[in-house]
């Protein structure tokens, strides 16, 4: 009878912290991310003021950005510091931020998305928002960069990753201007498969997160293209010399 | 719990700041296994780390 008894209240106490477990996983680090992103997006909005002024400064603003009323820049129509458009397609590029600092929002419409993003991907960065791999390039710039975010827990940001096609669009806003990404490859991939994330030629965006969900035994990819930005004549120029050899 | 608390070694002052000991020690261990559990339902979705 004894024993019974202390295996019912075993069962009671195992019980109760299994839906403490899935009420913390589920609900609970919703609210540490939300407060985060609250953080977060006036860091952003920061950030943005403080580079845009210095890149104005410098005369390396790209000319046809579209910049947020809040912000203390404007918008010109050409390269500012000089007054004429530069010959060639120009390659504009801003700070790297610090590990955990907020720097861009990512935009996905079609799944009602809208994050700040982090840099990092270490698990207490990861926690605030989605983060960038400080080994690859920023969004919008040449070469691929990588985006890691929760699928199930910690405001779940990529959620509904899975429902993107190709030719979706993915908007990236950093201190530069909007960057417009189209989707053209979605795969499932081992975690193991670091190849996602390598150099690709011309300016592309990887967003990685967990699947199935609530799973992290494989990770669902999503690969966009640079379709519109400030960085596009330049991401298209370098596409042009690498396949100029081949025609 | 009240026989749990009963056991305690100590006068009742003592007992009381035992038991607060061993409910936040067990609270931080709690977090510790929610934590580690929590990676395998979502490791945050990063490349390169080993499987869950």
């Amino acid at each position: 009878m004894k024993t019974l008894r202390i295996l019912g209240w075993t069962m009671i106490w195992a019980g109760g912290i299994i839906l403490a477990f899935l009420a913390y996983q589920l609900f609970g680090t919703n609210l540490i991310t939300s407060r985060a992103q609250d953080v977060a997006a006036e860091e952003v909005a920061d950030r943005f003021t403080e580079v845009r002024e210095e890149l104005v400064a410098d005369g390396q603003f790209p000319p046809e950005v579209i910049v947020d009323d809040s912000t203390t820049t404007t918008t010109s129509s050409t390269t500012p510091g000089t007054g004429t458009v530069p010959p060639g397609p120009v390659l504009y590029e801003e700070p790297t931020p610090e590990e955990g600092e907020a720097f861009g929002i990512i935009t996905i419409a079609k799944i009602d998305l809208d994050h700040v993003m982090m840099e990092g991907v270490d698990r207490e960065t990861l926690k605030s928002g989605p983060g960038h791999m400080p080994w690859t390039p920023l969004p919008g710039q040449p070469g691929n960069a990588v985006i890691s975010g929760h699928r199930t827990t910690y405001g779940a940001p990529f959620y509904d990753l899975d429902l993107l096609e190709v030719g979706d669009e993915i908007v990236v806003e950093t201190a530069l201007g909007d960057h417009v990404f189209a989707i053209r490859e979605t795969l499932v991939v081992l975690p193991t498969d670091v190849w996602v994330t390598n150099p690709k030629r011309g300016s592309w965006i990887t967003l990685t997160t967990c699947h199935p969900r609530f799973s992290a035994r494989e990770r669902l990819v999503i690969q966009a293209e640079l379709i519109d930005g400030p960085n596009l004549p330049y991401a298209q120029a370098e596409i042009d010399e690498f396949l100029e050899p081949m025609s | 719990m009240r026989r749990f608390f009963a056991l305690l070694p100590g006068p009742t002052v003592v007992k009381i700041l035992l038991m607060v000991v061993i409910v936040v020690a067990a609270l931080i261990a709690l977090m510790f296994l929610f934590e580690w559990a929590g990676d395998l339902l979502d490791s945050g979705g990063v490349i390169g780390e080993a499987p869950a």
